[in-house]
Formats: structure tokens, sequence, C-alpha cells
């Protein structure tokens, strides 16, 4: 058998130690600290099912709730590294994401690609206009209908919808990737059902943030984009997706 | 002002397969009335978190009426019990977040009117932002 190097060596060394202080003491520092370290693995992998109509970025997020699985379900009395462990719970977390949103399947091509074009053309059009842009100005930009716009608006957060259908218990945990400081938002417990806040525990640390600027902050989607480094597209994803994760928590 | 000349009428299933028709609806409304990207997002929320609140069961009728910058939406009939409670007014805590914190941020104003069969329909009232 090959020797392993050493800096190999003391990476898992330090995985382990980490997963025991997640497992044993509930240190949920340590398993912050085992996503950060293992992100670029899920990118890695994120990065062979590319260029199938869906945007690398959300692939990742796939990929990312396959790690936080494969963390929160190591037994330490396993031989097996972490990384070993969590490779298939990631590629099997994507492949399952392909297969039940049946994107490539089910959405033309041309909306596909209006889609992915979408973000691109609102930053561009955010910066120059200095505000949010209209429908038909996103048209205008990328050469279509305003129609179109629309229902390219529709495919991204379709199948957001429909991802979100499967509940808290399901596969559709939220990604804690490229997670923001960490540091809670400060909303607090409620009786209320209507109220979302016991469910905010449930969501990772950028999540919170996103939706601690929105709702409390009163920030607009373009601004917290800037902010987080996403896409205004990607940050309106994250809060529908947010809100509806914490309401199936409510009801769960 | 009453500035409202067009009127819609939908009444949609509540199960989850009809609320991208319904999203995809309040933004070709919104469209028409050329509110910005960001603008129409907010209204989808609002609508999509109400109809959340509305069940999966049965069906709920949406009105948009049109203005020439404005639109006014209602949704019902919505359970009196789980919704109105969560609009009426009082102190917010801060730090909780509840649907009227949602609906604060995302539309101009909002209210509840008494709806058939003793629901309630919630009233919602977005203007478009300065160009």
């Amino acid at each position: 058998m090959a020797q392993r190097p050493a800096s190999a060596e003391r990476a898992r060394e330090q995985d382990r130690e980490l997963l025991q202080r997640y497992h044993n003491e509930g240190d949920t520092g340590a398993r912050e600290q085992l996503i950060q370290r293992h992100l670029p693995l899920v990118r890695s992998l994120a990065r062979r099912y590319a260029g199938r109509g869906e945007a690398l970025e959300d692939i990742e997020q796939v990929g990312a709730i396959g790690l936080i699985k494969a963390i929160d379900r190591f037994e330490l009395d396993r031989e097996v590294s972490l990384a070993t462990y969590a490779t298939p719970n990631v590629v099997g977390e994507i492949k399952r994401h392909f297969r039940d949103k049946g994107w490539a399947i089910r959405v033309p091509r041309a909306l596909q690609e209006l889609n992915a074009s979408m973000s691109g053309a609102i930053e561009r059009l955010t910066g120059r206009l200095g505000r949010s842009p209209s429908i038909a100005e996103i048209a205008e930009e990328l050469k279509t209908t305003p129609e179109e716009v629309l229902e390219a608006m529709e495919v991204g957060s379709a199948y957001s919808t429909v991802s979100l259908s499967a509940g808290p218990s399901g596969e559709d945990e939220l990604d804690p990737l490229e997670t923001i400081g960490g540091e809670d938002a400060g909303f607090e417990r409620s009786e209320d059902r209507a109220a979302l806040a016991p469910a905010l525990e449930r969501l990772a640390p950028r999540e919170r943030e996103i939706l601690r600027m929105r709702f409390e902050e009163g920030l607009p989607q373009t601004q917290i984009a800037q902010r987080v480094g996403l896409s205004q597209m990607h940050v309106s994803r994250l809060i529908r997706k947010s809100l509806a994760v914490m309401r199936e928590e409510l009801l769960g | 002002m009453n500035d409202f000349g067009e009127r819609i009428d939908l009444e949609s299933p509540l199960s989850g397969d009809f609320q991208a028709v319904v999203r995809l609806i309040v933004g070709g409304i919104a469209e028409r009335v050329d509110f910005a990207f960001e603008e129409i997002d907010d209204l989808q929320l609002a609508v999509e978190r109400l109809l959340a609140e509305a069940g999966t069961t049965g069906s709920v009728c949406l009105s948009f009426e049109v203005g020439e910058d404005r639109i006014r939406t209602r949704i019902g009939p919505l359970s009196q019990s789980k919704v109105a409670e969560a609009l009426q007014d009082g102190d917010m805590v801060p730090g909780q977040l509840t649907l009227r914190r949602i609906l604060e941020t995302v539309v101009d104003s909002f209210g509840v009117d008494p709806g058939d069969g003793g629901g309630i329909v919630v009233r919602l009232e977005k203007t478009k932002g300065p160009a």
C-alpha cells in the first residue's frame, strides 16, 4: 500500500479531531470548519456536472448538501477518511438533483440558456442604470421578448419550488457554501406558527444573514447580492427557498 | 386615489403544481406596469407566502387591480386564525421574522378584509418605484 504524504495524514487527523469535537461535544464551529475544509472537493466534483443546463454555483450548493450529510452521518469508528466517505455522498446528491428535477429533460434548451444568461444581464443593467432593471430592459439586453424573460425567470424558480416541496426531512437542506462570518442573525424564537423564527435555526449562517439583511435591515436584493458576492437572482432564490424551508419546518 | 383601471381575476388550485403558474401570472401582470425585476420578485414573494398559508387543498381566488404604476392584489379566502393573527398590529419583537414583517418589507401596504365563509382576504398594494 502506498505511503500517504505527511500533509495528507495531518489533514486527515485534523478532520478526525474536528469530527470528534462536532459529534462528541456538539461543537458546531468544528462542523463549519469541516465544511469549509472540504468545499474544494465539492467544487471539484461539481465541475464534472457543469454544462448540463444548470449554473455551476447551483450544482456546488447541491454538492455541499451532500457534504453536510456526510459530516453529520459520519461514524467516528470508521477507518475511512472524511473525504473518501463524503465523495459518494456529494456525487449522489448531485446526481439525485439532476434526476429529481429532470431539468435537462423538461426545460427547453433555449429557456435554460436564457435563464443562465439572465443573471449577468441583470448585473450589467443594474450597474448601468443604477437601479433594478425592468423586464422589458432585460429582454432588450438579451434580444428577446419580455414574455420569454418571465418564462426564464420561472424556469429557475420552478425547479427551486419543486425542490422545496421535498420538505425539511428530505434532501433539500440549505447549503452553508460561502458562509459569511457565521454569526447568528439575531432572530428570536416565537410561539406563533406563522412566525417563522423557530425554523431559522434550520438555516445555514449565510441564509440567516441574508434574511436578516432583507427583512431586518430592509436592504434591497441588489445590495445584499453585492455584500455576499452572489447574483441578485441567486439571492432571490435563497430568500424564497429559506422562507419555504422554514415554513415546512414549522409544519413538520 | 383610485386609479386602478383594469382587473384580472383568477381562481387557482392550491396544490404546489400551480404555484409556478401563479408566479408567472403575477410576473406577467407586474411587467405590464413596468415593475422592476426586483419589484416583481417582491410581489411574487408576497403572493407565494400567502398561498403557502392557504394550505395545499382546495382553491384560492386572486384578483389583481392594475393601475398606471401600481397593483392591488387580493388573495382569499385564507384562514382567519392563522393569517389574520400573524398580520395584526402589535409590538414587533426585534429579530422576529413574521409574515407581517415579510409583507412590510416586500409590499407598500397590506390589509385584511372579511371574506366569504368566515375566511379573510388579504389585500396587498405595491407601487412602481422611481425610474
